[in-house]
């Protein structure tokens, strides 16, 4: 596979900024083996920053992809889908946290700097190795089993029944409605319960 | 109920339980038992001959809360959906010692069987709802000072409940369960094994502050001259209108009590409780005819088991645990199995109804596909390196890796042959990692996370 890494660093307003010199590390993965095009932008998750990943894909032919922002959690999805959009598998992509476990975490900018592009040079190394995934697809069994005829599963029940489905209700008891048909009046409306 | 029975998309299994699950998200198989009931329900019209004429009628009621008697042929309450009755098959005069069979000799649609057997079925399903509910803690057990069960006139809230109840024991009247008189003064006893780490639970049973203010509305309103006295540590009214309900219940004259009542025990046909009223500082002994307990909801018997069975997790007390506290509060981490009320934690009404509700629009948003996608980054197994140990297989939280034969070519003298490597099933591997360090010939990865990038990473940091 051809090396043309593209790296994007994010500055997340001031949360990575204040404490890590993003183009500091920027220029620094610019020289790491395979790296062909760096940049940095102030909200890489926005539209106009998964545009610039998009394009950039495009644009530099780029055959893997590393932003480094925030927790995989929060927007490991997004960057996913703007390299797709890009044209390439989204599987050839790591995402670097230099937030949660950088910025966030340290008070001295030169360190955290340094450990960002210490966190930026493993994820092109990663990178490097990473091949294609597909996604897969199975089929689904459209019935449901509810397990529990009380006031939950019978509502569960009636609401996917509702909608077209068919639904196995199952309940250990000889009848449904479980604890509440054995309740008087129901709080706050003093109604009936069975 | 009507509706659930009457619904052309909903297929009743009542007296049945689920007892084996396999496969995975969209295509679970489960096997449901269906337990004898010795009636044919298909035949069967309720129409009640038989349990009038069952002379076994000395048997406790369980839906009765113990306080009535019922036949051993028997519907579970007057209006039990389906309608039909079962034999409780230990108290059978006829399936204990062979005699008897009167309900079969005068059953007009000769719906009884006595030679019914437990019925095992398997039904193919893509989602499954949790909605086991929950039991009350047996209180008997750990609370000494209420006397262990021994006083009949101590009772709980659901015991109440079907004193309360037109369609209970008394039709409605409030009784003391000992002599049959109408109680004029009532205790209430809230957090009995909620909140109480030493004996209990740690946790707050949520609905009992509710219905503790609705009981003693009830007396005030039942019982011309009655007093209602609550114990309590904290009223706790959260929920739409529910603080409003809890001052009715003090505008019709019910009195609460901050302390925790220490010990009950009786003086002639009373009871005595010994409290404290702590807004008082003041140390004091109550005389109350009836007291009520409000017990804590505790996972539902068996709910464990089940959780085990079907391969998803539960909190430190049992409590079916859900994906995430707040934004997964309906799934569980078993992909493909949702939760409903109360077996989640202690819920009242409302928000069972509401939790009802959110798992079936995550069980319709599935169906919504013919088929779904699955997240690629799942272990997989190189046949050539796996040396079949199997020490992966219970290892795996999700069983997602089973073993199977293959066939070897052979040489150096050798013919053909079989051996035993690991497969991983990808629909239901959720990429967790857990198998990777049991394989001693390195023969699993995970895709994405493979040893070789993981070395690339490592490398780049330290060489």
């Amino acid at each position: 596979m051809k090396k043309r890494v593209g790296v994007f660093v994010c500055q997340c307003g001031t949360n990575i900024e204040a404490n890590v010199d993003t183009e500091k590390v920027a220029e620094y993965a610019r020289n790491l083996p395979g790296v062909v095009y760096s940049t940095t932008y102030k909200y890489m998750c926005s539209d106009p920053g998964q545009e610039m990943i998009r394009n950039a894909v495009k644009e530099q032919q780029l055959q893997q992809v590393v932003v480094a922002s925030c927790s995989p959690r929060m927007h490991e999805n997004t960057f996913r889908r703007a390299v797709e959009a890009g044209g390439l598998n989204g599987y050839l992509f790591e995402m670097v946290n230099i937030r949660e476990q950088d910025s966030w975490v340290h008070h001295d900018r030169g360190e955290a700097t340094r450990k960002a592009m210490d966190l930026v040079r493993m994820g092109v190394m990663k990178v490097l190795k990473n091949k294609p995934l597909n996604i897969s697809t199975i089929p689904i069994t459209k019935k449901a089993l509810v397990v529990g005829g009380g006031i939950a599963g019978m509502q569960t029940a009636l609401d996917i029944a509702e909608a077209g489905h068919p639904v196995i209700l199952v309940e250990k008891e000889a009848s449904i409605g479980g604890k509440m048909t054995q309740i008087d009046k129901t709080f706050p409306t003093m109604d009936c319960a069975a | 109920m009507v509706a659930v029975a009457q619904h052309p998309n909903i297929e009743l299994m009542t007296y049945s339980e689920v007892v084996k699950v396999t496969g995975y998200i969209g295509n679970f198989t489960a096997t449901i038992k269906k337990k004898a009931k010795y009636v044919d329900w298909d035949l069967c019209t309720g129409c009640g001959t038989c349990w009038e004429k069952c002379p076994s009628k000395k048997i406790k009621d369980e839906f009765e809360m113990d306080m009535a008697n019922r036949t051993a042929i028997h519907k579970l309450f007057p209006q039990a959906v389906p309608g039909k009755p079962r034999i409780d098959a230990a108290n059978c005069t006829k399936l204990t010692s062979g005699k008897c069979g009167i309900c079969e000799k005068l059953c007009p649609t000769k719906a009884i069987r006595f030679d019914d057997k437990d019925e095992l079925v398997d039904v193919e399903v893509g989602a499954m709802v949790m909605a086991t509910g929950y039991d009350l803690i047996d209180w008997q057990n750990s609370y000494g000072e209420y006397g262990y069960g021994k006083y009949p006139d101590v009772i709980t809230s659901l015991q109440f409940e079907r004193l309360v109840s037109a369609g209970g024991p008394t039709t409605g009247k409030i009784k003391r369960p000992s002599d049959g008189k109408e109680p004029k003064k009532v205790a209430f006893i809230k957090c009995v094994g909620s909140r109480d780490d030493s004996k209990g639970k740690s946790y707050c049973s949520r609905a009992c502050c509710m219905y503790t203010a609705k009981h003693a509305y009830q007396v005030k309103d039942k019982i011309p001259g009655s007093e209602a006295y609550v114990f309590y540590m904290d009223v706790r009214t959260g929920g739409k209108n529910y603080e409003e309900f809890y001052q009715r219940s003090l505008n019709a004259g019910a009195k609460y009590i901050r302390g925790r009542v220490s010990k009950i025990y009786p003086r002639g046909d009373k009871l005595i409780l010994k409290s404290e009223d702590t807004l008082l500082g003041r140390p004091m002994e109550f005389e109350a005819d009836l007291v009520v307990l409000a017990t804590a909801m505790v996972p539902a018997q068996n709910s464990l088991q089940l959780a085990k069975m079907i391969g998803f997790s539960v909190d430190k007390d049992g409590w079916y645990q859900e994906a995430h506290p707040k934004l997964q509060p309906v799934e569980t981490f078993a992909a493909g199995v949702y939760l409903a009320g109360s077996c989640q934690g202690p819920k009242d009404i409302p928000d069972s109804v509401a939790q009802a509700s959110a798992a079936a629009v995550k069980v319709c948003g599935l169906f919504s596909k013919t088929r779904m996608a699955v997240e690629p980054m799942t272990s997989e197994v190189d046949i050539s390196k796996c040396s079949g140990c199997q020490l992966c297989v219970p290892i795996c939280p999700y069983s997602a890796i089973s073993m199977k034969e293959i066939q070897e070519r052979g040489g150096h003298g050798h013919g053909p042959f079989t051996r035993q490597v690991a497969e991983v099933n990808s629909s239901l591997c959720q990429g967790c990692g857990a198998c990777l360090p049991a394989c001693r010939t390195a023969a699993l990865n995970l895709k994405g996370f493979t040893d070789e990038q993981l070395v690339a990473e490592v490398d780049s940091l330290c060489l």
